[in-house]
Order: structure tokens, then sequence, then C-alpha cells
């Protein structure tokens, strides 16, 4: 209890303080989710605030993950699964069914927990991404495409090696790739789900560094299991539990005095 | 602490003797096994330098008697005195009809196995599975049947008129679509051809298909890629060597594919820039010929025999040469 709450103060919050509220990014109301007969989220309401970094964290199977795969629809892509309850993008429906979801997900972009290079280079990877949606000459891409390798924290680890294979480069170096294409494309925002879990204490370090450059730009949500990286990298953290949105609020408050007995069993390392 | 006690006590009771002659009957049973494979993956090596052995004993003759010139020889003459014969016309038949085979199947193919893996709702997804699966299921003297009696008549009253008329005049394409329809042809063959191989094409790359992880494809998805997108440039890249094996599998068939061509090739050993006239491949004319051929004759056929497989060969080495390119592009 008391190294996290230390880790807490170290990541730069004021302990107790509460954030100043944001203007809201993604909106959820009563969002209800099924596998087939199966419940998996029951009743969600919460609010991603712009430019702020949101973590989800609870025991396996409470239905994290999924969450994250109803902001950009993935779940779409099985039969099956559906979903009730409302969810907001700024001003778009994103439970629409005639939304055009390849824009959707131009505006919602995703990391997943293992890397997902594409089967070709590391410059392709990027520019693959920036020429769904732009046509721009060759010289505009290689600017593009640098900038995105930045701003992935990956540029002067790849220059000299751009037409390598994205498949070459290292766990940690082809999670950051995944993380640069998503932002080449210049979304809204980006979701991390369990980024690090594959990856290394050092390469760990470097995500969790750009995760909080990121946010000033991109309004981010990120699965963990970590609960060190929950509250090194979140401003707001929501603890769920058996498909249930347990608590959210501050990360410092989660941390430090947490409302709900279940939340305080779970941080603490008592269950989960 | 109490299980520890147990396991130690196990391993005294068996003593250092006793584990010794129980693993040396592992080891001779490990050596039976080392010699049953490795005499296995001998005997192929063996099988395969004694076939071409006894091809090349058998083509000797032919080959003293006509060298390279039997290559570029079109005239197959093996009732003249002394016979005349050259492989060109059979061997230009086998990589045409081939290479029109592949032309359609691997795009059908290919495409079958997108919808199989991507698009089709579940409940379709089996029926047409299965109905390409059978579809690799049934003899190649059936569809030969099948291309003499209904899809030879069917082309040659309607697709070939057509197709003829459409290009008349054209200065190339009206060569190769040159009439007059025939029930026997090149072209006729070669849709046969495709329609064998579209199994191969398909059940290895609804396969290969399926090996691309979700969470690959969920990637591309993320990005906002379409299906289509998805395909072409995330499963079709991941899966590029199966795919090609896949091909290769069935352009060897298409090769070499001998009873149901001899059906409908119309064995005739003239060159004709039409693909719609009557034609040969290798193995359609050793099929027709070598029951009553002696002498240098069988000799010639024999010969056209080893031909085929240097040309598989090569083809098939060309197709690794291509994979190798590909993946150096790729930049792996």
């Amino acid at each position: 209890m008391t190294d996290l709450s230390v880790s807490v103060s170290a990541s730069g919050h004021m302990a107790h303080q509460p954030l100043p509220e944001a203007p809201a990014k993604v909106t959820v109301r009563n969002l209800n989710f099924y596998y087939g007969e199966h419940h998996a989220l029951k009743n969600i309401n919460l609010t991603l605030g712009a430019n702020r970094v949101t973590a989800f964290i609870g025991p396996s199977g409470c239905g994290k993950s999924t969450l994250l795969r109803v902001f950009n629809r993935m779940y779409d892509l099985y039969p099956g699964q559906r979903v009730t309850g409302q969810l907001m993008l700024d001003q778009t429906n994103v439970l629409d069914p005639k939304l055009d979801l390849n824009l959707l997900r131009a505006r919602v972009g995703m990391v997943f927990q293992k890397p997902t290079p594409f089967p070709m280079t590391i410059y392709e990877n990027i520019a693959f991404g920036i020429r769904l949606y732009e046509k721009i000459s060759k010289s505009e891409m290689d600017g593009r495409v640098e900038k995105a390798l930045r701003g992935g924290a990956l540029w002067n680890e790849v220059k000299d090696k751009l037409n390598a294979s994205g498949l070459s480069l290292s766990g940690g170096q082809q999670q950051r790739l995944c993380i640069a294409r998503t932002v080449a494309v210049r979304p809204e925002v980006i979701l991390f789900d369990e980024p690090c879990s594959a990856l290394d204490p050092i390469s760990t370090a470097k995500v969790e560094e750009l995760i909080q450059e990121l946010s000033e730009n991109y309004t981010i949500a990120i699965v963990t299991h970590n609960m060190q990286q929950a509250a090194r990298v979140s401003d707001k953290t929501a603890f769920m539990y058996l498909g249930e949105l347990i608590e959210f609020d501050d990360t410092s408050k989660i941390f430090t005095s947490p409302g709900d007995r279940r939340t305080q069993d779970y941080i603490t390392g008592r269950f989960g | 602490m109490a299980e520890m006690a147990v396991q130690s006590d196990v391993v005294d009771d068996a003593g250092p003797y006793d584990r010794a002659k129980a693993l040396s009957a592992f080891k001779l049973g490990d050596l039976t096994f080392y010699w049953i494979t490795r005499i296995s993956a001998i005997s192929v090596l063996l099988i395969l330098g004694g076939i071409i052995l006894s091809l090349i004993v058998g083509a000797f003759p032919a080959i003293k008697e006509y060298g390279l010139a039997f290559l570029w020889t079109q005239r197959w003459a093996p009732s003249a005195d002394p016979p005349v014969l050259g492989a060109l016309g059979p061997m230009y038949g086998t990589l045409v009809t081939s290479f029109i085979a592949m032309l359609i199947a691997i795009p059908v193919g290919l495409g079958i196995a997108i919808f199989l893996t991507e698009l089709c709702p579940q409940w379709l997804r089996r029926p047409i599975g299965m109905a390409v699966e059978l579809l690799a299921g049934i003899p190649s003297i059936i569809y030969g049947m099948w291309g003499f009696f209904v899809l030879g008549p069917f082309l040659a009253n309607t697709f070939q008129p057509f197709m003829i008329r459409i290009f008349d005049g054209v200065p190339v394409l009206g060569a190769i679509f040159a009439g007059p329809p025939s029930y026997l042809s090149l072209f006729n063959a070669a849709l046969i051809l495709a329609i064998m191989v579209l199994p191969f094409i398909t059940s290895i790359s609804v396969d290969v298909f399926k090996t691309v992880p979700p969470v690959l494809k969920e990637a591309a998805y993320g990005v906002g890629c379409t299906t289509w997108e998805v395909v072409r440039s995330v499963v079709i890249p991941y899966t590029r060597v199966g795919i090609i094996g896949g091909v290769m599998l069935a352009l060897g068939r298409a090769l070499g594919e001998t009873m149901a061509v001899t059906f409908i090739i119309g064995n005739s050993f003239r060159i004709s820039s039409s693909i719609f006239a009557p034609g040969t491949t290798i193995s359609a004319a050793i099929a027709s010929e070598f029951a009553e051929s002696d002498g240098l004759h069988q000799s010639g056929l024999i010969l056209l025999g080893l031909l085929l497989f240097v040309l598989t060969f090569f083809v098939l080495a060309g197709a690794r040469l291509m994979l190798l390119r590909l993946e150096q592009k790729a930049g792996k």
C-alpha cells in the first residue's frame, strides 16, 4: 500500500487534489455487452476526458478489454457479439449501425497486447495507414513517416533501415512501431490493450513515457494488469469487476483512498 | 518435505544399475527408430534416381538418333521411314494449357479461399468447403468424359464463336482466338485443368489464411482498412509462401495431368497460334501412343517423358527463385 502511494506521488500528480474536469471526449451511457448469451458488460457509465489518460484495471475476465473493443467497434468483426446502450465520440454515435467503421477506426486507433507489425517494411508499415486516407507525394510521405516514427520514439533506432522488414525489429521496437503507425493516421483517441505485457522493463518504460507524451495531443484509454503502470501513466482509473464498473475516479484517489472495499482489496493484491 | 523423502526413496530403490539398463533399452528403440526414418527418407532419393535412370536408358536410342534437334522439331511422324520425331508440339501444348489453367485457377481459387475465410456467413462455409473438397475427389477420367461430352460441345457452340467474332481482325488477339470452333482444343483442356487444380489452390489457401493471427487482422482493421485492404496488404503477404506452395502443387498437377487432357485436347502435334485449335501435351501424347509403339517411336515417347520431368523441375525451380526474390523485396 505504501509503495503504491509513493509511486503515485512520484508520477507528478498531487495526491488527493481532484483533477480539473476535462471536456468529455467519449461518453458511455448504460452500456451492456453480450458474447452470445454471456452478459459481459453490465450497465457501464463513464466519460473519457479529452487529453487525459484513463486506465482500466481489474482481474482477468472483468470486461476491460471488451469495453476497449467497443470504443472502436472491433467486436463488429465477430458474429454473435452485440451491444446495447449509448456510446458517443464527441457528437458521433459510435453504435450507429450505419456508421462508417473505417472512418471510426481512423479516429479511434488501437495498440494491441502483442506487437502486430504488418508483413512489410518499416516505412510501409507507417505509410500504409496514411495512404488509406490521403493521397500525398513521396516527399510529403517521407516527412509524415519520419514524424510518426519520432512520435513513436523509434526514429533514431530505425532511420538507417527503413526498408528492413517490420518483423526484424525487437519486441519493444515493434510495439513502438505499432504506436507510431497508430499515431500516423492522426486519430483522436488511442486505445492501448495491455501494450506492455509482452515487453521487457526497459521497453515498458519507453512505452509508458511515450503514452504520457501522447496524452498532450490524444485522448488515451489503457487496459493494464500492472497496477504500478496504471498509477504511473494515468490521470483517471476505472476499476472493473465481473463486468461492472465498480469505481471510477482520479488515479491518485483510487490508489490512496479507494471508495469501494473491492477496489481496495484488488489494488492491495488481496484478490485478482 | 514428506514428498521429497518419498521421491528420493524411489530413486534409491531403482539403483544405478537398473537405471542404466532401462536407458539402454530405450537406446535400442531410438536406434531402430533412427534407421527406419532414415531408410524411408533415403528410399525417396533411390526411387527418384531409379526413375530418372530408367527414363534415360529407355530414351537413349532416341537421344542418339535426334539429339538436341528433338527439342525444336515440330514434325511427329512415327510411321515414316526412318521415323521423324520432335517434341516441340507436345511441349508447347503442355506449357500453354498449364499457363491458361493457372491464369484461370489462381484468381478463382484465391477468391473462393478469401470468401470462405473472410466474408462467408458461418452457415454457408461448410457446404462450399465440402463442395471444393469433393471437386478434388472426382477421378480425372470423369473430368475427361464430362469435358468430351458436355463442356467441349458447349464451348464450341457458345463461348468460342463469341470470342472468335469479337477478336476477328485484332492484330495479336485475332490469331490467338482464331476459328473454327472445335470440341477438342487447347483451351478446353486448359479449362478442365483449371477446374481440376482449383481445389488444391483453394484448400491450401484456406488453411494458410487461417494461420493469420486474428490480432494482426484486427490491427489492420484498427487503422481503418476495409476487408479488401486487409486481405491484400496483410493476409496475402503474410501467407505468401503458403499460397505459392499451393499454386506450385497445382501447377505440378496441371503439367502432368494425363487422362482428362487426352480426352479433350485432340492429340494434334501441329502447333497452331489459336488456343481454340486442337493440340497435345506430353502426357497426352504418351498416353495415346505408348500402347502401340515400339523401337525408336517408343524410345521417343520415353524421351518425351524425361522432358516432362525436366520441364516440371525447371518450372518448380523457377517458382522457388521467384519466391526468394519476393522475400528479398519484402525486406526479410
